[in-house]
């Protein structure tokens, strides 16, 4: 029996079709996520007299004790690689190790990386606990191991430090974050907006599993102001941002406010649009963290100076604060490949706390002393932060409550708001406050 | 549903890619008329030749205009390359067999741009951008405008080449009948080189338009041979001017239905809707027969 179903040249062209429709899953399924803080590897003068081996009780003097054992998890897959931030918490122990390490211990770190393959992810933290016998984790940086792991780490008691992504990263008893995540961040751009009187608040943000749950804050917050609210989606990569650009701008009309919530590329096509058809001074335009980078200054030029206003969850890599000098001295000695940006601030803030709070530990280091320690954390004061910085028993933590907004100048982010708390509008934040009213040792008050 | 006004700008926007798609297009059907092969590469090369000119102009110091050359150089140069390489091997092989050979290609260029330039934001914004004019109340810029011209101007170019010009009515032999126009005496192997040159010199145009008239991003611009892949599709990888309109309609309803935000963000499928309507139209007087033989 033979089929004739189609001409030869019209079955080669359906074939080509589906050979097409298969090339452009594959690219989708490839292109995804590139999600980014970014960074600079601009050379930043510190000027206050600071030198690496500030980190460390006894300078100069290598740490011969019984090595702590501590780990962490982060993704690491092309276009996504947050693992410069746990390799930053390594350098910083580093330093504390070539400078008489914590109480004469050395830190031992081990770095497991993952590729958001929730099975994965699993067996990434039963290795860390259970053939590693890590004490404690902290640094950790993963898309997805907060929601696959918090449960697990609370069977085996531990309190994990991390820079958060999943909304577990903030919203469970076992985890505490030093940043914010893209909700929260969000929900500061907005509010920086909405002090410069705009009328109307449109978001634009990837078309992803989780935006919803990202919208609720910014939507909250602008309705709370009296003010009409709009939720765009946008699929990624961009395939058209002069038309997405200008779907935003009437979104929010004459004197609305347009808040981006995307990687540092996708911001920049929508914006750089924007610019090209002579929007950026229709509206005001917000931005979440990611934006804070001066990558993105950069390739956005003069036309954009003052006229973007980022949500900033960290203080400027340039600010000139012990905290800060700190950081940029120990990236340069110890981990010079790692560009200073928001990344690499969280690496050295997670390798601060740790240190710090390992410090007080008396007697024997192990898996119950180390977590408790973690967990005893309160009113942890840095320049690189607005506020303390604290773990303690609680549902949720989200003690990087209190941002600043950046703007880009000559190429450069530089300050346009001084600290400012995040909304209680929010519900998880307000709830947050609770927490800090009912304990302000927290907070140090 | 949007207004009128509001639908204005759309206009400009989904021409000036709707023009872009159909260049693309067209360098797609001139080489798989000559040659056989649908090239899967064209947006990674192009992608890539707009990277290799943004790293001269920012990190080698070049000049625009140069660097720009550089990146439309880089299209033909590796586009001949691979037609010179893979060509002769695949020659006889089934057009399938071919287009997922060049997707080959495509894979190694994107995973070269993913270790060389990473995830980082960049962008190259070529003069033109910079100038602009007022039709109506919406503000048109050059590189819009040369999107366009330039998708028509070269559409009919290379009708006109493939008609009047000696190696044109090779390429057209070619396409017809490859043994028939070997044994005529023509070379063959030339001129499909020929053809991939041209064709790879289109991929660095298109690249270097579409990073600025998109993003410059590796993913994106690779990405975005999947439209003018469509406007030639739409043209049964034959009509050079069927291919032209295809391409500018795939622009322009893309545009049109960003502003309806009840579809808004369906309108990535637009460029298959249209091919798979437009391929049951011209197959729907089609005959089905079935024969069985004993």
């Amino acid at each position: 029996m033979s089929d004739k179903l189609l001409s030869g040249r019209l079955r080669h062209i359906f074939m080509l079709a589906a050979l097409g429709a298969g090339f452009a899953l594959f690219l989708v399924a490839c292109g995804g996520d590139d999600d980014d803080s970014g960074g600079s590897n601009a050379n930043v003068e510190v000027k206050e007299t600071v030198a690496a081996s500030d980190c460390g009780p006894k300078a100069g003097e290598k740490a011969t004790g019984t090595p702590i054992k501590l780990g962490a998890l982060a993704t690491k897959q092309p276009g996504t690689d947050f693992s410069e931030i746990p390799r930053m918490t390594e350098a910083y122990f580093k330093c504390v190790n070539d400078n008489g390490g914590i109480n004469g211990h050395p830190v031992d770190y081990v770095i497991e990386t993952e590729q958001t393959d929730p099975g994965q992810a699993a067996s990434q933290a039963r290795k860390l606990i259970e053939s590693e016998k890590v004490l404690g984790i902290a640094g950790s940086s993963s898309i997805i191991e907060a929601d696959v792991n918090h449960k697990y780490y609370e069977q085996q008691g531990y309190y994990v430090i991390a820079a958060g992504i999943a909304p577990s990263a903030y919203g469970t008893s076992n985890i505490s974050s030093v940043n914010m995540g893209p909700r929260y961040s969000s929900d500061g751009a907005t509010q920086a907006l909405i002090r410069k009187k705009v009328k109307k608040i449109v978001l634009v943000q990837s078309n992803v599993p989780g935006t919803e749950y990202i919208q609720e804050g910014p939507e909250l917050i602008t309705k709370a102001a009296g003010l009409p609210f709009e939720g765009l989606k946008e699929n990624v990569p961009i395939q058209d941002a002069n038309s997405v650009a200008l779907k935003a701008v009437q979104a929010a009309g004459d004197d609305g406010g347009v808040v981006l919530n995307f990687t540092p590329p996708e911001a920049l096509k929508i914006l750089q649009a924007a610019q090209q058809q002579g929007l950026q001074d229709r509206v005001k335009w917000g931005c979440s963290t990611p934006c804070n980078t001066d990558f993105l200054a950069k390739a956005l030029g003069d036309a954009w100076d003052g006229k973007l206003f980022v949500n900033a969850e960290l203080n400027l890599i340039t600010a000139d604060a012990p905290d800060s000098n700190l950081y940029r001295e120990v990236r340069k000695k110890y981990a010079p490949d790692i560009p200073l940006g928001s990344f690499s601030q969280m690496g050295f803030i997670m390798g601060r706390i740790a240190t710090e709070a390992l410090q007080g530990v008396k007697g024997e280091y192990t898996k119950d002393s180390v977590n408790k320690a973690f967990l005893d954390v309160k009113d942890f004061k840095t320049d690189i932060l607005c506020g303390p910085w604290y773990y303690g028993k609680a549902p949720l933590h989200l003690p990087n409550n209190i941002d600043r907004t950046v703007t880009p100048q000559g190429g450069t982010m530089v300050e346009n708001e001084d600290c400012f708390p995040i909304s209680d509008v929010d519900p998880a934040i307000k709830q947050v406050r609770e927490i800090e009213a009912k304990d302000p040792s927290l907070i140090g008050k | 549903m949007p207004s009128w006004d509001e639908f204005q700008p759309f206009i400009v926007t989904g021409l000036a890619l709707g023009g872009v798609y159909a260049l693309s297009g067209v360098g797609l059907v001139v080489l798989y008329r000559a040659t056989g092969v649908l090239n899967l590469a064209f947006g990674a090369v192009g992608a890539m030749g707009a990277l290799i000119a943004w790293e001269l102009i920012n990190n080698a110091g070049w000049d625009d205009y140069p660097a720009y050359l550089m990146c439309i150089l880089f299209g033909g140069v590796v586009t001949l390359a691979y037609g010179l390489l893979f060509g002769p091997p695949l020659a006889n092989r089934d057009p399938l067999v071919k287009a997922t050979a060049s997707l080959g290609l495509a894979l190694i260029l994107l995973g070269t741009m993913s270790w060389i330039w990473s995830d980082k934001a960049r962008s190259m914004v070529l003069p033109t951008s910079n100038e602009n004019f007022m039709v109506s109340d919406v503000l048109v810029n050059y590189t819009q405008v040369i999107g366009f011209a330039f998708g028509v101007v070269v559409t009919f170019a290379t009708a006109a080449f493939l008609r009047y010009t000696g190696l044109g009515t090779a390429m057209r032999a070619l396409a017809n009948d490859r043994e028939i126009t070997a044994t005529l005496g023509v070379p063959v192997r030339r001129v499909e080189a020929a053809a991939w040159l041209g064709s790879g010199l289109l991929a660095g145009v298109a690249g270097l338009l579409l990073s600025n008239l998109v993003g410059l991003d590796a993913t994106t611009l690779t990405f975005l041979v999947i439209s003018s892949l469509a406007a030639a599709l739409i043209a049964r990888l034959q009509s050079l001017v069927v291919t032209l309109v295809a391409g500018i309609v795939v622009g322009l309803v893309n545009a049109l239905i960003t502003p309806i935000l009840s579809i808004s963000e369906y309108r990535d499928m637009t460029p298959f809707v249209l091919a798979i309507v437009a391929l049951l139209w011209l197959s729907r007087h089609r005959e089905i027969s079935i024969s069985r033989s004993a």
